[in-house]
C-alpha cells in the first residue's frame, strides 16, 4: 500500500528510454542509451555553458490507454545532464485502460540532473498513472519537474471524469525523503471546481530540487517566484532537507509561463547556468 | 469493543487539554483567511471538508488505519513503513512541523503519565531507524490507541474530530466568528467525519492520495505571511 508497484515493473514496456551519464576527465559522457518506440532520445545541440543535453520525444504524437512508457536517467559522480522534453505530452480519452509513465532519475554524489518536462496534457476520460521517482545519493543535485493540464482548455474542454494517479517519491541514500500523491477519479470535474481543492485550477506543476544550499535556493526560489507577474498561485518550501516548488492556475499558459520562467531563473541563480531554456521549450 | 477504560484515554488522548500545544497550528487556515478564501462559518465549513475528503486529513487518516494495524499485528516492519511514509507525505515545511511536533510532544506525554504496556519498545524503533523517524501524530495516536486496546474505528473517529475541532477553534479566532457558530460547524461535520473514517477503514487495498493542492499552497504561502499568531 506504501510502495506503488506499477503495470511497467510487471511486464515491458512499450516505449522506452534508458541514459546514463558518467565523468571522464572533467567532461560529461554518455555512457548508456537504450531506446525504445513510441520513445526516442535526441541530442540537440546545447547553449553554451549548459550541461550536456537530451531531449525525449514521443513519436507517436500521443498516448492512448494501455500504453506504458519506462524513462530511466543516471547521472554518475560528478556528471551533469539536462533532460528536456521535446513537446507537450496528449493522454487522450481512454475506453478503461490506463496510460503508465514511470519515471525513475538517478543522481551520485557530485552529479547535477535536471529534468524538465513540458505540460502533460489529459484531455477528458484520459487515465494517466505516472510516477516521478528519484533516487540520490547525499550531495547529489537536481532538478525535477512535472505539469499536469486539465482537459484541452483553448477548446473549453475540462478534465471531468477519467482518473489520474501521479505519484512523486524523492529517497535519499535509498531512504524515502518526501513523497506526494496526487489521486483523482470519480466526478472530477467536482473536484476542480471545490474552491478549497483546485478553485477551477486548469493546471498545475512541482518542481523539487535538492542541493546543498538550501536555505539560499529557498531565498532565490522565492524570489524569482516574487517577480513572476503570471496569474497564478505559486510558493516555495523544504521538507526534509528538499526545496519543494508548487503553482495552480486557471489559466495553462500561464502557468506554464511561469514555470519556465521559474526555471530558467532559478538553474542561473543556484548554478551559474545559462537563464534560458531549450529552443525546444518555446517550440 | 470499547472498554471504559479505553474510553478513559481516548477522551483525555484526544482532548484539547492533552498537552501537545495543538491550539498553535492552524494548518494553512491563517493564510486561507488572510487572502479571504475563509471568511464565514460556512467558508470555513467547507474548507474543514475539503481538507478531512481530499487533504490531509484524509491521508492522516489512511496512515493512522495502516499504524494500527500494523503495531495491533505486531509487525514491526510493517509500522516503519508507515511512520516513514507518514513523514515523508508532508506538503510544506510548516505541515511537518504541524504534525511532527504533536507527534512527539503525544507520545512524550503518553510515556510520562499513562502506563501504555509495550511503547517504549515501539518508540525505540522510531528511534533506532537510520535515520530516525520523526513519528507523524496520526502515527504517535494509532500506536499509543493500538497498544491500549482501543478500536481502530473509534480510535480514528476521535483522532479526526480532535483534528476538525482543532480547526474549527483556529478559525473561530481568526476569521473571527462566535462560538455558537463555531460549535455549528463542528455539528455540522458528522456526516462528513464518518465518511472519511468510513473510506479511510476500506482504503487498505484501494488507491488513494491527495486532491486539495489549495490547502497545500495556503500552507506555504503562510510561511511568508506578514502577521502571524500560528506556527501553520
Amino acid at each position: 500500500m506504501f510502495d506503488a508497484t506499477l503495470p511497467s515493473e510487471t511486464s515491458p514496456p512499450d516505449g522506452a528510454a534508458f541514459l546514463a551519464f558518467a565523468d571522464a576527465d572533467g567532461d560529461t559522457r554518455l555512457t548508456d542509451l537504450y531506446q525504445k518506440t513510441p520513445l526516442r532520445v535526441l541530442f540537440p545541440d546545447r547553449l553554451a555553458g549548459d550541461p550536456p543535453t537530451a531531449a525525449l520525444v514521443t513519436t507517436s504524437g500521443g498516448l492512448v490507454g494501455g500504453d506504458r512508457l519506462d524513462v530511466q536517467c543516471h547521472v554518475d559522480k560528478g556528471a551533469k545532464a539536462f533532460v528536456v522534453n521535446q513537446a507537450a505530452e496528449k493522454v487522450y480519452r481512454s475506453a478503461g485502460a490506463d496510460v503508465s509513465i514511470d519515471v525513475r532519475l538517478g543522481v551520485e554524489a557530485g552529479g547535477w540532473l535536471e529534468y524538465l518536462p513540458q505540460e502533460t496534457i489529459l484531455f477528458n476520460g484520459a487515465r494517466l498513472r505516472r510516477r516521478t521517482r528519484i533516487d540520490h545519493a547525499a550531495g547529489g543535485q537536481f532538478l525535477a519537474g512535472e505539469i499536469l493540464v486539465f482537459g484541452r482548455r483553448a477548446h473549453g474542454e475540462v478534465l471531468a471524469h477519467g482518473m489520474v494517479h501521479e505519484i512523486w517519491e524523492v529517497r535519499r541514500d535509498g531512504v524515502l525523503a518526501w513523497t506526494d500523491v496526487l489521486h483523482l477519479d470519480g466526478d472530477i470535474a467536482a473536484v476542480l471546481k471545490d474552491p478549497h481543492a483546485f478553485r477551477g485550477a486548469g493546471a498545475m506543476a512541482t518542481a523539487v530540487y535538492s542541493g546543498s544550499d538550501l536555505d539560499d535556493a529557498l531565498e532565490t526560489a522565492r524570489e524569482v517566484l516574487g517577480a513572476c507577474e503570471a496569474n497564478a498561485m505559486m510558493a516555495a518550501t523544504i521538507v526534509n532537507d528538499l526545496l519543494i516548488v508548487r503553482w495552480l492556475a486557471t489559466d495553462p499558459f500561464e502557468l506554464r509561463g511561469a514555470f519556465g520562467e521559474f526555471w530558467a531563473q532559478f538553474r542561473h541563480q543556484i548554478a551559474g547556468l545559462p537563464a534560458q531554456l531549450p529552443r525546444l521549450w518555446h517550440v | 469493543m470499547l472498554s471504559e477504560n479505553g474510553f478513559f484515554r481516548l477522551m483525555a488522548w484526544t482532548s484539547p487539554a492533552f498537552p501537545i500545544g495543538s491550539y498553535v497550528y492552524s494548518h494553512g487556515l491563517e493564510f486561507a483567511v488572510e487572502d479571504g478564501t475563509v471568511n464565514s462559518a460556512a467558508a470555513l465549513r467547507g474548507w474543514i471538508e475539503t481538507v478531512l475528503t481530499r487533504g490531509g486529513g484524509r491521508a492522516d487518516a489512511i496512515h493512522f488505519c495502516a499504524a494500527w494495524r500494523a503495531v495491533d499485528a505486531g509487525d514491526q516492519e510493517g509500522f516503519l513503513e508507515v511512520a516513514r511514509h507518514a513523514q515523508a507525505m508532508r506538503a510544506s515545511s510548516e505541515m511537518a512541523l504541524e504534525s511532527g511536533a504533536q507527534g512527539a510532544a503525544f507520545l512524550e506525554a503518553v510515556a510520562a503519565s499513562w502506563p501504555v504496556d509495550g511503547l517504549d519498545g515501539w518508540r525505540g524503533l522510531l528511534d533506532g531507524a537510520e535515520p530516525p523517524i520523526k513519528p507523524a501524530q496520526s502515527i504517535a495516536v494509532a500506536l499509543a490507541a493500538a497498544l491500549a486496546d482501543i478500536p481502530l474505528r473509534e480510535a480514528l473517529f476521535a483522532y479526526l474530530q480532535a483534528l476538525a475541532a482543532n480547526l474549527v477553534s483556529a478559525g473561530v479566532r481568526l476569521v473571527p466568528l462566535g462560538q455558537t457558530q463555531g460549535q455549528k460547524v463542528i455539528a455540522g461535520l458528522f456526516e462528513c467525519l464518518e465518511e472519511t473514517v468510513d473510506e479511510a477503514l476500506a482504503a487498505e487495498a484501494a488507491e488513494w492520495g491527495n486532491a486539495a493542492p489549495l490547502v497545500d499552497l495556503m500552507s506555504m504561502k503562510h510561511e511568508t505571511q506578514y502577521t502571524r499568531l500560528f506556527r501553520s
